[in-house]
């Protein structure tokens, strides 16, 4: 009797199970259109989560095409390569990745490509098997842009130091170098003690830049690299009671430094909208989708990419920069609060 | 004198809801014979693992090889810089594949035998043991890449061997099921075979029986670090590049496998088709998710509760009970 029972609850669980799983199904074949499913590095972390808020506005925009978000659940390149199998498989007709290491999907993409899958890439700029890789913006000119509040907060003069994630971190490198070719053009401004490395690490960053402020008490501003950096050298400033004193400019997510930027001890934050970038990324599948070009100066309508600029990538495909960068301060964070 | 083997009877079970299923809420795509192909190419990478995986379960006393993709990728790194350094991949393709190749078992070889040696000659319990090669070889694999990923390149031959071909079946595949069945055989009908699951079953007996026990699971380690040596040429293969911390989520899935596949982890038994089945059903059932467009986490809930669903299986005889059959001896036995 008891065997009798429990064979009849498994099979009702089963039959449950695959009710769900078949209405699911249904629900995902639904739609006709043309798929474009943006892969992201990880899901469920703030970044990507504001990516997929994007893309689902993406989406709305756009009802006649099914538009997604997918992710692996965990920070490994061979489950985001899975992913990126299966849906080529399943016959997704534009892929817009984030990729966790642009090398580990390069034979994957190439494959996707040969096949006629549109691809399309973010954050990848060394990505050679892509159509066309979707930059927010020029690194360049973001260190350049970063520098510049920092030097206006600092009033052009004073002692100066910055901070990158790690000396092989190629965009770290690239924005600080370009800060220290903005501030060569205000002589008083005295950079010391360069490139510290944080490893992204909150707490390191803290007890480097305790250092930092011993070592030079009449130091006047940080600009920093790495996401976590702001928050370091933030709590390193307030604590030494050096708030209006010292300016930190740098790397940060609004929701994390909501707090230090309203007390001041950070000056202002530069990033790009994630939001933005998955948008831009759908845009420009869409477009390849129709059989468009890219070109130089072309809006993709969506803010931060009204005048892309379209350079030779690291492969055949395309390199999109947009003006995505924002700057915000203790007045404006709360308009981009993610 | 026939015991059923629940595990085997489940996952054959399991392979056809799971094709069936997809067939139907895919339209047919699931089943379209690329999707098959992209399906098993991805399989004998995690599955080579997983029968590393098994091998060292078998052999007892908490066996387990925690280093399987470390070691794979390691391989990767050591044996394509090697080969890079002496032939250029699009000069010499079929030269600078085979000597990548034959470079990366040998070089998990190695790998496998130094975790034997520790465990076997040193007495360190496995987990212990293999978590520290496991670390070892990841560093290793930074130390010799500088932490970057190496480009292997896709000359013809190796190409072929990760994304070809052979009867519409892909190679990679091919090569998997080939080691299944060979490694299948050894354990079946070798004097190894038997005395690995001996010893696994009983350790204490298998020393006083004279067994050499050391060498037993030396070579068991050794085999499995060679499985993941050919898993590194697998993963080359298919990506073109290699890189240090490809696959950490392997370690775990891998274990799974061998889990679901009724591999007894106190040692013991263990039989490869079941892994090879049990590899195959998790790589149907993610690949599912995936067409179905469900986040990943529920691909976690799903293997979750699939475990446990093995578990409760083995742990309850379900299928014997429900087969009515009558309960056999418990031998260990080493069979396909």
């Amino acid at each position: 009797m008891k065997n009798a029972r429990h064979v009849l609850n498994t099979g009702l669980k089963v039959a449950l199970v695959t009710t769900v799983m078949g209405v699911a199904g249904q629900a995902a074949w639904a739609q006709d259109g043309k798929t474009i499913t943006t892969v992201v590095k990880i899901s469920g972390i703030p970044w990507f989560d504001r990516m997929e808020t994007g893309v689902d506005l993406y989406a709305q925009e756009h009802p006649e095409m099914n538009i997604s978000q997918v992710g692996p659940a965990t920070a490994d390149s061979a489950q985001q390569l899975q992913i990126i199998q299966d849906l080529i498989a399943k016959g997704t007709d534009a892929l817009a990745v984030v990729p966790m290491d642009p090398t580990i999907l390069e034979g994957l993409l190439k494959r996707a490509m040969d096949r006629g899958t549109i691809v399309v890439t973010h954050e990848a700029d060394n990505q050679v098997n892509t159509m066309a890789d979707v930059e927010a913006f020029d690194n360049a000119e973001y260190g350049a842009a970063l520098n510049a509040r920092l030097a206006e907060c600092m009033g052009q003069e004073g002692k100066w130091t910055t901070f990158v994630g790690s000396l092989g971190s190629r965009t770290h490198m690239q924005w600080v170098g370009a800060g220290e070719e903005n501030a060569s053009q205000y002589p008083g401004m005295e950079l010391v003690d360069a490139n510290n490395e944080s490893f992204d690490d909150a707490n390191g960053t803290y007890e480097k830049a305790k250092e930092v402020l011993r070592k030079h008490p009449d130091i006047k501003g940080f600009q920093t690299s790495a996401g976590n950096d702001v928050l370091g050298v933030g709590r390193a400033i307030e604590e030494a009671g050096l708030t209006g004193k010292v300016c930190l400019v740098g790397t940060g997510l609004p929701n994390p430094s909501a707090a230090y930027l309203d007390s001041g001890a950070i000056t202002a934050i530069g990033f790009w909208d994630p939001q933005k970038a998955g948008m831009a990324m759908n845009e420009v599948a869409r477009i390849l989708l129709d059989g468009g070009e890219i070109t130089d100066g072309m809006d993709l309508g969506v803010e931060g990419y009204n005048a892309v600029s379209v350079r030779q990538g690291a492969g055949e495909g395309k390199l999109v920069v947009g003006n995505g960068m924002v700057i915000v301060d203790k007045d404006t964070y709360k308009e981009r609060l993610f | 004198m026939v015991k059923r083997d629940a595990n085997l009877l489940v996952l054959c079970a399991l392979i056809v809801v799971l094709l069936g299923l997809g067939g139907a809420v895919s339209g047919g795509t699931y089943l379209s014979m690329f999707n098959l192909q992209s399906m098993a190419t991805q399989v004998p990478e995690i599955g080579l693992l997983a029968i590393g995986v098994m091998l060292a379960m078998c052999a007892g006393s908490g066996g387990i090889d925690l280093s399987g993709i470390a070691n794979a990728n390691m391989a990767g790194v050591a044996s394509g810089i090697f080969a890079l350094s002496l032939f250029d991949a699009y000069q010499s393709p079929m030269l600078f594949t085979v000597t990548f190749a034959v470079g990366c078992m040998i070089v998990g070889l190695m790998g496998g035998i130094l975790n034997g040696i520790i465990i076997a000659r040193f007495g360190i319990t496995p987990i212990l043991g293999t978590l520290g090669t496991q670390m070892l070889f990841t560093g290793l694999a930074v130390v010799l890449s500088d932490g970057r990923s190496v480009t292997i390149g896709a000359p013809d031959p190796l190409y072929a061997l990760g994304n070809g071909l052979i009867f519409g079946v892909p190679t990679s595949f091919l090569i998997f099921i080939l080691i299944g069945i060979v490694l299948a055989l050894v354990l079946r009908f070798t004097p190894y075979g038997l005395r690995l699951m001996l010893t696994g079953a009983n350790p204490k007996a298998a020393i006083y029986s004279g067994f050499p026990s050391g060498r037993i699971i030396t070579t068991t380690y050794a085999i499995s670090g060679l499985l993941a040596g050919i898993a590194g040429v697998i993963i080359a293969a298919r990506n073109v590049n290699v890189k240090w911390d490809y696959g950490t989520s392997y370690l775990l899935v891998a274990i799974l496998i061998a889990v679901m596949a009724g591999v007894r982890p106190e040692g013991g038994y263990g039989r490869v088709v079941n892994v090879v089945l049990s590899a195959v059903v998790l790589q149907l059932l993610s690949s599912l998710l995936n067409f179905i467009g469900l986040s990943n986490f529920v691909r976690d809930l799903a293997w979750g509760a699939l475990l446990l669903c093995f578990l409760a299986v083995a742990r309850f005889d379900l299928i014997n009970q429900v087969m009515v059959f009558r309960p056999s001896r418990r031998i260990p036995h080493a069979t396909k």
